[in-house]
């Protein structure tokens, strides 16, 4: 039996005029380094990274699930509203897990609409945070949506899982693709929507990340070679507007660098963190 | 580029994939596949590929397939493909000039058949 360190447990938290609860899980003492997983997935796609004592040595790694995602529970009378992510709810919460954890000036680490989302967050808090790390980030990534997504006669969870699994490289290793897969296949129905609504109708942080200082707040980001949501090109040209900003083209990667093939993208992601760390 | 050779190879690769075998279950259809002013249809049946007519009249309908010039076919057969090239949602996505025709719903609804089989057809490189 191998046993590993992850602990998970619940918090009942209050965002808004709602309450939440949510399930998020954590490994490692030091610098705490929250985790943001990509639309219509969870908490899971981090468990490589929780279990690298390279980064737990130093780093407190705490990953957490979205409302409607993995074992979060929507709020009371969600069966009354249509969910749909926004930039102010996504940021509103994602703040409030590092306030009711007491994180000391986070490093906050995000994947896909995850790495928009710290995009926006180092613009509202830079102040709080010590750094983000942007992996697949886009300050702007329309034509996403479509009504298929959820849609009667379509088969939601492998739809979103088949199109997804299309996002991985195609060196990764098949089992760690089909991991993904496997998490992709799982939301709830309309969730994967609701968040592509955020990412793909809501989100532009192209002016707004202009003003992001990396003197207060260290922006590293990282995008696959073979993503074709957010290209390398998409990220290059977050990575131009912010002054300060460490871009790295990850070769043999693809949008899912944490679960599709970490080994790999571990390379990528030390020089980083160690980065952050010395700041 | 998808001649008779090619089209029994194919065939002959995908009925024998394991992995359709387990999912192919509701994938009976018929689709496309067009290359320039070439165009075939290709009937599965319970995810085998039961028939490929090379020249195709009005009485071989078919909901949905794919259309791209020869160009993109083949930077969609080269190993390692490149980016945005790998995967058949990435061309729909990024290669403008990869159309998916017909009923996109259809095609949608077969989405994990489909995306296995043109895994699969990505491994039988067209002489």
């Amino acid at each position: 039996m191998t046993l590993e360190p992850i602990v998970g447990r619940y918090m009942t938290l209050r965002v808004g005029d709602a309450e939440y609860r949510i399930y998020f899980e954590e490994a490692g003492e030091g610098i705490p380094l929250l985790c943001l997983h990509t639309a219509g997935a969870d908490s899971r796609q981090y468990r490589h990274l929780m279990t690298d004592e390279a980064i737990t040595k130093h780093f407190r790694v705490i990953a957490f699930d979205l409302p409607y995602h993995g074992r979060s529970n929507p709020p009371d009378r969600w069966w009354l509203e249509k969910y749909r992510l926004t930039t102010k709810a996504y940021l509103a919460f994602t703040r409030a897990v590092w306030q009711a954890l007491a994180l000391d000036r986070p490093v906050v680490v995000g994947c896909s609409m995850g790495g928009a989302i710290v995009l926006k967050l180092a613009v509202d808090c830079q102040q709080e945070l010590r750094g983000i790390i942007g992996l697949e980030s886009s300050a702007f990534a329309p034509g996403r949506y479509n009504d298929f997504l959820h849609h009667p006669a379509i088969h939601g969870g492998e739809l979103a899982a088949s199109y997804t699994y299309g996002l991985c490289a195609p060196q990764s290793p098949e089992s760690s693709a089909r991991e993904n897969w496997w998490y992709y296949s799982q939301a709830g129905p309309g969730v994967y929507a609701g968040d592509v609504h955020f990412y793909s109708i809501d989100w532009d942080g192209r002016e707004a990340i202009k003003t992001i200082d990396t003197s207060l707040c260290k922006v590293s980001l990282l995008t696959g070679e073979y993503d074709y949501s957010c290209t390398p090109d998409m990220t290059r040209q977050v990575a131009a507007a912010i002054p300060g900003a460490r871009l790295v083209i990850m070769k043999g990667i693809g949008h899912f660098p944490m679960i599709e093939n970490y080994p790999l993208f571990r390379e990528y992601l030390l020089p980083e963190l160690e980065f952050i760390r010395a700041f | 580029m998808f001649n008779e050779a090619w089209l029994t190879h194919f065939q002959q690769r995908l009925n024998a994939d394991p992995e359709m075998a387990v999912i192919g279950d509701w994938f009976t259809v018929s689709i496309s596949l067009s290359c320039d002013e070439e165009r075939r249809v290709l009937r599965f049946e319970r995810g085998r590929l039961v028939q490929t007519i090379l020249t195709p009249k009005l009485d071989a309908p078919c909901a949905f397939g794919f259309r791209a010039n020869a160009d993109i076919w083949r930077r969609f057969f080269s190993d390692p493909p490149e980016p945005l090239y790998h995967d058949v949602f990435a061309m729909l996505m990024r290669v403008p000039g990869f159309v998916l025709e017909g009923d996109t719903l259809v095609a949608m609804q077969h989405a994990r058949a489909m995306h296995r089989a043109m895994k699969v057809m990505r491994t039988v490189t067209p002489s």
